[in-house]
């Protein structure tokens, strides 16, 4: 067997280079980037799990966040529930107060208002009988109503204190006698010598005439007057109507 | 193949080395093998093309092999392995090229391969394990072995020599006799099985390398 020593060390010398340069060119970049990718890979699955960890972290913040907010939203709600109920209650208390107030104030309001019209029905009527009155009384003849007037005259004039008596007429002082149809003579004379009878001395008479008297004498001193007219008693009655309707207002107010 | 496989035709002389056909095959596939490696790798991205995937894929295969027949990091055995393996295989199947004869199926180009994988034993043997502990291994089980072990270690790698050496020098012969002798078509069959055979050979001669270097070093379970 015949071997050629030279190939022999050109083929092991050849063999040796070519281990150089496939490691050279070829199995250590092939390592390095199989190394490169599982490291990456790693780190791949590493950045992975740190941001599920995180994602994890976050979701249980928010679960957090969402009770808290849930318990604000129910303490909030409830405090607006209380807050609510008691301006409820506030409003209806004072709408309370209000109506009761408004009320009152119609129903006083009602009451003036029938206390006025009542005393405008009072007038109305005090007029009106007061109107009938006249028209009735004016039906009667002056002359035939005069004549109870005088005797009636005579009592008032009896009836009165000394003092007011003697101030109605004084010696030389005109004593105005005013009936609501003109006297006969009969009827002046008869009055001249009751008056006479009353004073004590004959006054200085003047008669005249006023329609507005309806019926009876009026006597005009210098210092008062004494009124036995049925235009008197009609003043006074209407007077007393109204006095009796004035006393009663306070009362219904 | 027409003359004797054991003859070396000289390609050319270079002062007073010749450098024969063998060598000069070997050149071209150092030169395609180291060459396509440059141009495959010189891009490579962490998102792999489809000629990176085989690359990573058929380096991957080499890794595991190693990690699984010898049990250690395939980090250090890997260049040689590797290359051991290519480089066989590229050199059986240059057969197919015509006009081309195999390096392997010439001695020398075996024998280096054989001399290489014996110096690796060595030298990774005494790496791992230091100079006294590797060459207490030639005394296990017991110092009687020793020189059954010495004659072993020697003749293991004869035996690689001619395993090699015999199976693709015969496929060639087989190939170019029956060449000679009948049509042109009727080899492919042949040149087939011979591709086959050439792989296997690779294998076996990658994988007999490793039992052999990984039974010189200190045994350690691999990381991966």
């Amino acid at each position: 067997m015949h071997l050629d020593w030279s190939t022999l060390a050109l083929q092991t010398i050849n063999v040796l280079v070519l281990v150089w340069l496939l490691r050279r060119f070829l199995f250590r970049p092939i390592v390095d980037i199989v190394a490169a990718r599982r490291a990456a890979v790693e780190k791949t699955l590493a950045d992975a799990a740190a941001a599920m960890a995180g994602l994890d972290a976050r979701a249980a913040d928010l679960a957090g966040r969402e009770q808290a907010a849930q318990a604000d939203a129910t303490r909030i709600r409830a405090a607006a529930h209380e807050a609510a109920k008691a301006d409820r209650d506030t409003l209806l208390q004072q709408a309370a107060t209000d109506a009761a107030q408004a009320r009152a104030e119609a129903e006083a309001a009602t009451a003036r208002a029938r206390i006025a019209m009542q005393r405008d029905l009072e007038r109305q009527a005090g007029e009106l009988a007061v109107a009938v009155a006249m028209r009735l009384l004016q039906r009667i003849p002056a002359e035939a109503a005069t004549g109870a007037f005088v005797a009636a005259l005579e009592d008032m004039l009896t009836g009165l204190p000394d003092e007011q008596r003697a101030g109605l007429a004084e010696p030389g002082a005109e004593l105005e006698v005013a009936s609501a149809a003109a006297l006969t003579p009969q009827a002046r004379a008869h009055i001249a010598g009751r008056l006479q009878a009353v004073f004590g001395y004959a006054p200085a008479l003047r008669f005249t005439v006023d329609p507005a008297l309806i019926a009876g004498i009026e006597l005009r001193g210098p210092h008062c007057t004494v009124r036995n007219t049925w235009r008197a008693d009609l003043d006074r009655i209407a007077a007393d109507l109204h006095l009796d309707s004035t006393h009663v207002e306070p009362a219904l107010a | 193949m027409t003359g004797s496989p054991l003859s070396l035709a000289v390609a050319f002389q270079a002062g007073p080395i010749a450098v024969t056909e063998p060598v000069l095959v070997t050149w071209g596939i150092m030169l395609l093998l180291a060459g396509g490696s440059w141009l495959l790798t010189r891009r490579l991205t962490l998102h792999p093309s489809r000629a990176q995937s085989v690359l990573e894929l058929v380096v991957q295969a080499i890794e595991a092999q190693i990690a699984d027949v010898m049990r250690a990091e395939p980090a250090s055995y890997l260049p040689l392995i590797g290359t051991l393996f290519l480089f066989i295989l590229t050199a059986n199947w240059s057969s197919l090229i015509p006009g081309i004869e195999p390096p392997t199926a010439h001695l020398e180009t075996d024998a280096a391969l054989a001399l290489i994988v014996f110096v690796a034993v060595f030298w990774f043997g005494i790496g791992s394990r230091g100079l006294r502990g590797y060459l207490a291994t030639f005394a296990e089980p017991s110092f009687l072995m020793i020189p059954l072990n010495v004659v072993e270690t020697i003749t293991r790698t004869f035996s690689l020599v001619v395993r090699l050496f015999g199976n693709v020098m015969s496929g060639v012969f087989v190939v170019g006799i029956v060449l000679s002798l009948v049509g042109l078509l009727v080899p492919v069959p042949l040149m087939a099985l011979d591709l086959l055979t050439g792989a296997v050979q690779a294998y076996i001669f990658s994988v007999l390398a490793m039992v052999f270097i990984g039974g010189a070093v200190a045994p350690k379970e691999p990381n991966a």
